[in-house]
C-alpha cells in the first residue's frame, strides 16, 4: 500500500466510532461505520492532508467513494493533475 | 385528543412576508403562483474560494427606500427583514399601533432567527483580523445579537408583554409562531406578533455551508429524482395572531384560524432525520387541531432536495395520513424562494395562508423525474386550482428539531 493509502485508511479509522483493523482497499465504504456528516468530515480531512479541494456532494452517489481504494485512486489523480498543472505554470 | 370546549381560539389577522421572489405578500404569492424562481448567482458577496454560486437573494433591499424609522436603519439586514414584515403584517391587521398601556402588556413579539445578525459579526471579524481596525463599530453588538429583531419591532410596535427570539435552526419560525399561539390560547395574552427572520448569506456562512456538502450547485428541486441538495435562502415571515373573540369585537378581518400546533425532538443525530419525530410533531399538531388526516387538503413540505430530508418527509407523512397521504396535494415552495433558514417556516406560513385564501397549491418547480422513494403528489412544476380548507405547514430542522403547524378557515 502507498503512503496515499495508508494516510487515507488512518484518516478514515480516526472517524470511525470504532475503528477496525481490517481495512482493506477493496472495502466498501458502506461497511465502515461512517454517516454522511462523518463522510463530509473525512473529506476535509483528505483536502487538508494532501492540500488538494476534492468535489463531493453527500445528495450524490458517487462512484469515488464506493470503496476505500477508489478514494485512494481520487486523490492520486488529483494530486497528480495538480502537480502537472503546477508545472505547466 | 379531545380538548377542553372553552379552550381560546387563535386567528390570524395580520402576515408580513421578505424573499427573494419578492417583498411583501402580493409580489411573493403572485410569483409563487407562476412558478417563479428567485434563485440566481449572489451578488451580496465575492465568490471566490466558493464552488457553490447560487442562492435566493431578496433583490434592491434598501431599508431606507422602503422607509424604514432610523433604528431599523442602524440595524442588521435580518432586523430590517423583520421589521418590514411586522409592518406589513400590521397594518393588515388594523390594530392601532403602538399598542398603548394594558394592550402592549396583553401582545407577545416572539420574533427568532437561526444566527441573526452574523454579516454583521462577519464584517467586523474580518476588519479586526485582516485589515487591523481599531475598534469595531459600537453598534455591531446590538446588531448582531439574535433577540434585537424582536427588541426592534417591539419598540416599534409598543409591545411591553413577553418579547424574545427563538432559535431552532430551520424550524425557529413555526416555534415563535406556535409559541405566540399557545400564550394567546393559555390567557397569557390576547394578540402577538410570531415569526423569524434570516439574512446569512455572506460569504463565510456559504464557506461553512459548503463544507457540509449538502449544498446544490445548481438549483432547489425538492422530492424530484434529479435532486442534488439544498439552496441557501434569505428573508422574513411573520403573522399576527390573535385572540378570536378580541379579533372579532374590533371587527377585525379574519384570514385563517390557527388550529393546531405539533413539537417534537428526533433526540438522535444533527443531521439525519427520523420518521419517528416529524410524524409525532404531524400527528400532534392534527390532534390539537382535532382534526383527521383526511381533513387536511395541502402540505407546505420541509422539502429542502436533500436526498434524505425529502424521503423521510415522504414516509413520515405516509405514516401519519395512510392512505390519505394520496389525496394530499403536497409541495416545497423553498424551490422557488430557496431554504431560507430560520425564516423558512414563517415565509412558507405565508405561502400556506394564501394558498388557502385563494384556493391555489403553489407548485414546486424544477421537477423533472420522479423519484421511486418520493411518490407522493408534490404538486410538480404549475400551481393548481383546488379547495385548501385546512393545511399543514413542516418544519425539520438540523438537530432533529420538529415543529408543525395546521390552519383551518375563519372559524364560522
Amino acid at each position: 500500500m502507498d503512503e496515499v493509502a495508508t494516510k487515507i485508511i488512518d484518516i478514515l479509522k480516526k472517524n470511525m466510532k470504532e475503528p477496525s483493523d481490517s481495512i482493506a482497499l477493496d472495502t466498501p465504504l458502506t461497511e465502515l461505520d461512517i454517516e454522511s456528516l462523518d463522510l463530509a468530515v473525512i473529506v476535509f480531512d483528505i483536502e487538508d492532508t494532501f492540500g488538494i479541494e476534492i468535489p463531493y456532494n453527500a445528495n450524490e452517489e458517487v462512484e469515488d467513494f464506493a470503496t476505500v481504494g477508489s478514494v485512494v485512486d481520487k486523490v492520486n489523480s488529483i494530486i497528480s493533475e495538480k502537480k502537472s498543472s503546477g508545472a505547466a505554470a | 385528543m379531545a380538548q377542553p370546549k372553552d379552550r381560546r381560539r387563535v386567528v390570524v389577522t395580520g402576515q408580513g412576508v421578505v424573499s427573494s421572489v419578492g417583498v411583501g405578500v402580493d409580489a411573493f404569492w403572485s410569483a409563487l403562483k407562476k412558478g417563479e424562481c428567485g434563485i440566481g448567482k449572489f451578488t451580496l458577496f465575492p465568490l471566490e474560494e466558493l464552488y457553490i454560486h447560487i442562492g435566493g437573494e431578496v433583490k434592491d433591499f434598501d431599508a431606507r427606500e422602503l422607509g424604514m424609522t432610523k433604528q431599523f436603519l442602524l440595524a442588521d439586514r435580518y432586523s430590517q427583514f423583520a421589521g418590514v414584515t411586522a409592518r406589513e403584517a400590521f397594518e393588515q391587521s388594523g390594530l392601532e399601533t403602538p399598542l398603548q398601556g394594558e394592550k402592549g402588556y396583553r401582545a407577545a413579539c416572539i420574533i427568532g432567527t437561526g444566527v441573526g445578525g452574523i454579516t454583521t459579526m462577519e464584517a467586523s471579524y474580518k476588519g479586526l483580523f485582516e485589515d487591523k481596525k481599531r475598534a469595531t463599530h459600537p453598534l455591531t453588538l446590538l446588531k448582531t445579537i439574535g433577540s434585537s429583531a424582536a427588541a426592534h419591532v417591539s419598540i416599534e410596535y409598543g409591545i411591553t408583554g413577553p418579547c424574545f427570539g427563538v432559535v431552532s435552526a430551520c424550524s425557529t419560525a413555526p416555534h415563535s409562531i406556535g409559541l405566540v399561539y399557545r400564550m394567546i390560547r393559555e390567557g397569557l395574552c390576547d394578540l402577538g406578533i410570531g415569526g423569524a427572520a434570516e439574512a446569512s448569506l455572506n460569504w463565510g456562512t456559504t464557506r461553512a455551508w459548503q463544507a457540509m456538502r449538502v449544498l446544490s450547485p445548481d438549483g432547489l428541486f425538492p422530492f424530484s429524482k434529479g435532486r442534488n441538495g439544498t439552496v441557501l435562502g434569505e428573508g422574513a415571515g411573520v403573522l399576527v395572531l390573535e385572540e378570536y373573540e378580541h379579533a372579532k369585537e374590533r371587527g377585525a378581518t379574519i384570514i385563517a384560524e390557527l388550529k393546531g400546533y405539533g413539537m417534537t425532538s428526533d433526540a438522535a443525530d444533527m443531521v439525519n432525520p427520523s420518521i419517528e419525530g416529524a410524524s409525532s410533531a404531524m400527528q400532534i399538531a392534527l390532534d390539537d387541531a382535532e382534526l383527521a388526516p383526511g381533513d387536511i387538503d395541502y402540505i407546505n413540505a420541509h422539502g429542502t432536495a436533500t436526498t434524505i430530508n425529502d424521503i423521510n418527509e415522504t414516509n413520515a407523512i405516509k405514516r401519519v395520513f395512510g392512505k390519505a397521504a394520496n389525496d394530499l396535494s403536497i409541495s416545497s415552495t423553498k424551490s422557488m424562494h430557496g431554504h431560507c433558514l430560520g425564516a423558512g417556516g414563517g415565509v412558507e406560513a405565508v405561502a400556506t395562508l394564501k394558498a388557502m385564501e385563494e384556493n391555489i397549491v403553489p407548485p414546486t418547480i424544477g421537477f423533472d423525474e420522479t423519484d421511486p422513494e418520493c411518490d407522493l403528489d408534490y404538486t410538480p412544476n404549475e400551481a393548481r386550482k383546488r379547495d385548501v380548507t385546512y393545511a399543514m405547514s413542516n418544519s425539520f430542522a438540523f438537530g432533529g428539531l420538529n415543529a408543525v403547524l395546521v390552519f383551518g378557515p375563519p372559524p364560522a
